[in-house]
Formats: C-alpha cells, structure tokens, sequence
C-alpha cells in the first residue's frame, strides 16, 4: 500500500499459474501459451509471405520483404558485410521472434510480453554465445582467443589490464548482457503499465477526474513501449550481427 | 508471494474447520496437521504449498517455510518450452518461410536487374539512332549551305560577267561617240578650212579685181566676212 | 529512519532496509548510464547534422552505443531484484 494504491507485488505481475492441470518441468502457463501464439504468429506469418509471391508485393508479402529487407540491408550489411548474409534466416527468426514476443505486452487480452521472463532472453544470449564463438574458432582456429585477448595495436605491458578485461567481457559479460538487457527492458515496460493502469483505476474510482491525466500517459506509454519492443528487437538481433562479425573478422 | 492469498486462504478455512473442533475433541496437533495436508491435496494444491501448512499451523510465516520465487531466475518449464519453442520458430522459417522469400526477391532482382538492362540497350539503341538522325541532319544542311553557297557564288559570277559586260559595252558606245565626234569636227574643220579657203580666196578676187584704197579695200573685207558669218549662220 | 529502526518486528526492518536498498541500487545504477546515453546521443545528432548523408550509419552506432551504455542500468534494475530481505 502506497498513498493508498494497492501496488501489487512484482510476482503478481509476472509470474502466472500452471494451467490444465500440467505440473512440473512441461507446465503450461500463460507465458508458454504466449511463446506458442508467438511461433505461430510468426511461422504462419512468414509462410503466407512465401507462398504467394507476387512482383509488387502487396500486404503480409510487403510486410515481410520489408522485415527481410531490414535485417539484410540495416542489420547485417551494416555491421557484418557481405559474407553476413549467410545469417539472414537466423538473424530474421531472432529479430522476428524477439519482436512478436515482446509485442505481446501491449495486446489487450495478453499484455505480458514474454521477455519479461528470462527463460528466452537467456536461451537465445546462450545460443547466441554459442554461436559466435564457433563462427570465431571456425574462421581464426586457435587464435581466435588469442585475438580476443589480446587485441592488436596495444602497448604489451598494457595486456596485463586489458586480457582479462577482454577475456571477461566477451565470454561473461555479452551473454549477461545481451540477455539482462532484453529481459530487464521489458520487464521494466511491463511494470510500468501496471503502475500507471494500477493508478488510473484508482483515480477513476475515486475522483473520476484525477483519472484523465494517469491515463493519458497510459495510452502515451502504451505507445512508447511499441517502440521499445521493436527497438529492443532490433538492439538484440544488431547486437548479434555485431558478436558474429567480430568473430569473423578480427581486426575488429 | 502469489502463493501467500490461497494459502492464507487455505490457513483461514483450516481454522474454522479444524481447530475449533479440535479444541473441543482435544485432537493432536499432528492429527491436524495431517488432515489439513490430506485436504489440501485433495484440492490440488502443490505439493511445496502443502508442505509449509503445518508450518502455518505451528503460526510462523509462509516466507519461513518457502520463498516466494525470484522474478530473475527462469523456471523450467518456462525454459524448456522457451527452448522448444525457438528451435521450432527458427526450422518452420527456415524451411518453410526463408526459401520461397528468398527466391522470391532474388527473382524480383533479376527481373528488374534484366529490366534495368533491357532499358540500357534500349536507350543504347535510341541514342545510336539519334546519332546517326543527327549526322543527316547536319550533313542535309551543310548541302543546303553548299548549294546556297554555289547559287550564290554563280549570281555573282554572273553579275560580275554582265557588270563587266555592260562596262565594256558604254566603254565601247563611248570610244566611238568620241571618234565620230572625232571625224565629224576633222570633216567640219576640213569643210571650214576649205570654205574659208574658198572665201578668201574670193575676197582676195574681190580684192584684186576692184583695187581700191585701203578704207575700201577694209570695208569690202569687213563685209565679206559678215557675209560669210551670215552665210554660215 | 528513526521509524525503521524502532520496528520492533525484525522482520518488518529487514524489509523496510530492503526497499531503501532497493532504491539506492537502482538510483545509483542509474546516474552514470543517464549522463552516458545523453553524451552518445548528443554528439551522434552533432554528428548527423554536420554529415547527413552519414546519418544512417551514425544512427546504427548510436543504439549501439546506447545498448551498451544502458546495459549497465539495467544490471542495477535486475540487481534491485535480487537483493532480497
């Protein structure tokens, strides 16, 4: 209870109940429900785009060519170049998937975005982890660590401070970051909404016009977490092209 | 902490069911505590939940018997789904989705890459045509500028010819206006010098045949010569 | 804080301390990621407006200079989580 608003507790806000009577490590909760519909939106999403391919796209087509255009000519050819785009179809399902899952947080009937579990977040930053790391031994072989370490054009006894530094930051940090970053994001987005249509209500049960002002920066902040959802998509999946490239060339 | 409503909800109706009634029948804790787990999983509580009752009966808090869970750390159902889910989201895309997309620009750029080419040789094309319009055109006027050039070089040949022509001819006209100018005053001047001759000598005849004094002989002349003045006016 | 620490529940002050400490991390966490996304992003537009045809690559370093910057934001967000009572 604060001021007389009765704030609920963080594990209110996210955390849901076992549904249909499922226990243990296959539970079904609202969040797993959510990452379903988001494999669905997505996969479904993406197959109509494919089937009926026209030379002016039109619709779900133009959407998607434009997603695809995105992670291809804003995402890779800016961070990795051209031999990135091998990564196309990875970088599109992480930047389309983070994308609808976030985007749930403002669907009326959901409004819980996924990524505000760390379930997914941590998953894909250690899929991710894996990822560039073998892009890294792959294209450099033992080197790579040697490259990471100890990056070119610095005073040796420098290295001292800066192997471990590097060491810790690329292997520790990047998958605790890229992770944190998207959960905390929209955790905190999410908490946000709440507090404000927590305080709304309360208004407008009590005084109806102290109302007006909660709400419109509801519905302002309504708005703005669209963008944090899609940004937060786009950080994530640049964030990834930039770790992969990285290990690709290492004069980076 | 969202376990903390039914199991206060849960601790409530245990009250009211069992420890008043145990009161009266002098029943064991355990008893209680026993009966009120059995009915708690009757209903379907959990089995972490049902564990913390007779730790709620013995009145310690629902925090010392678990923790509510952290908002950071995932649980594992969430996890694997999570795991599931993403493997499946990036095969149905991949195999499904990503080739007819790809195929589908990459044909769309080959079409306008062929398009954009056909456009070159056709505006190529044009620009030979245009060329070639232009150099007739130019080569069209210089032979206008030729033949203009020639008509106009002709005129003055021939206005020279006649101009010269025409110089020669008053040239012409005017040597033999002169030189019959020429013969007629030599005829005059011959008749005059033959008439004068003439007259003279007739004066002189006069002259001769009258011998008379001077002032006579001058008259006479005078008059002759007024004679022939009149004579010849 | 006189109110804090005169709680007779001891359990009550451990969580009063709790929220102050939750308070400190965040706010703490906070200051030098503020003043951090407001140089980057003050001197990409700087950037952006002298060279705007350089703009769209000045904006894909811009987020990620904001990401990493914020990142440590929200380490203190995720770290005021767990400080538990």
């Amino acid at each position: 209870m604060i001021l007389g608003l009765d704030f609920p507790p963080i594990s209110h806000a996210i955390e849901w109940r076992d549904l249909f009577g499922t226990h243990g490590a296959f539970a079904i909760n609202k969040v797993v429900l959510l990452m379903w519909l988001s494999v669905l939106v997505v996969a479904v999403f993406f197959f109509i785009a494919s089937r009926r391919q026209q030379l002016v796209p039109t619709g779900v087509q133009n959407v998607a060519e434009s997603a695809v255009d995105f992670v291809r000519e804003g995402i890779i050819m800016q961070t990795i170049g051209k031999e990135g785009l091998f990564y196309t179809p990875f970088l599109l399902t992480v930047f389309s998937f983070v994308f609808v899952c976030n985007i749930w947080e403002i669907i009326p009937g959901a409004q819980m975005p996924v990524n505000a579990r760390m379930a997914l977040p941590m998953l894909m930053a250690l899929l991710v982890w894996v990822i560039f790391n073998f892009v890294g031994v792959k294209n450099q072989g033992i080197r790579y660590l040697k490259n990471v370490c100890f990056p070119p054009g610095v005073p040796w006894p420098l290295y001292i401070l800066v192997a471990p530094i590097e060491f810790v930051s690329t292997f520790l940090v990047r998958p605790l970051s890229l992770s944190v970053r998207l959960f905390a994001n929209m955790l905190a987005g999410h908490l946000l909404l709440i507090s404000f249509a927590v305080l709304s209500t309360a208004l407008w049960n009590s005084t109806k016009v102290g109302a007006v002002l909660p709400g419109a920066l509801l519905i302002g902040l309504t708005g703005f977490e669209i963008l944090v959802s899609a940004l937060q998509a786009y950080i994530f999946t640049i964030l990834t092209a930039v770790y992969i490239g990285g290990a690709m060339h290492p004069e980076h | 902490m969202r376990t903390r409503a039914p199991l206060a909800g849960l601790l409530l109706a245990l009250v009211l069911v069992f420890v008043g009634p145990a009161a009266a029948n002098a029943q064991s804790s355990d008893q209680v505590k026993k009966e009120a787990k059995e009915l708690a999983e009757k209903n379907g509580g959990k089995e972490a939940d049902v564990n913390c009752i007779g730790d709620l009966i013995d009145g310690k808090r629902v925090d010392d018997c678990h923790k509510a869970p952290s908002p950071i750390l995932p649980p594992t159902n969430e996890l694997i789904w999570g795991a599931i889910s993403f493997v499946a989201v990036f095969l149905l895309l991949w195999k499904f989705g990503w080739p007819g997309i790809k195929a589908g620009m990459n044909a769309r750029t080959e079409r306008i890459k062929s398009d954009l080419d056909q456009a070159e040789a056709a505006r190529t094309e044009a620009e030979g045509v245009l060329t070639e319009y232009q150099a007739q055109v130019a080569d069209a006027k210089g032979e206008a500028a030729r033949i203009i050039e020639d008509a106009r070089q002709t005129a003055d040949a021939m206005k020279r010819d006649l101009q010269a022509q025409a110089e020669a001819d008053i040239a012409a006209q005017r040597s033999k206006a002169a030189s019959d100018i020429e013969a007629a005053k030599a005829q005059a001047l011959a008749d005059l010098r033959g008439e004068v001759a003439t007259i003279a000598i007739g004066a002189a005849e006069r002259v001769v045949e009258r011998n008379l004094d001077p002032e006579t002989n001058k008259a006479l002349v005078e008059s002759f010569i007024d004679q022939v003045g009149a004579g010849r006016n | 804080m006189l109110h804090v620490l005169a709680a007779q529940d001891s359990g009550e002050l451990v969580q009063g301390l709790t929220a102050v400490g939750r308070g400190i991390v965040y706010g703490g966490a906070a200051i030098g990621p503020g003043i951090s996304i407001g140089i980057v992003v003050g001197n990409a537009i700087t950037a952006m407006a002298r060279q705007p045809e350089a703009a769209g690559m000045v904006r894909t370093t811009m987020f990620l200079g904001i990401a990493f910057t914020e990142a440590l934001a929200l380490f203190g967000f995720v770290l005021a989580f767990i400080i538990s009572g």
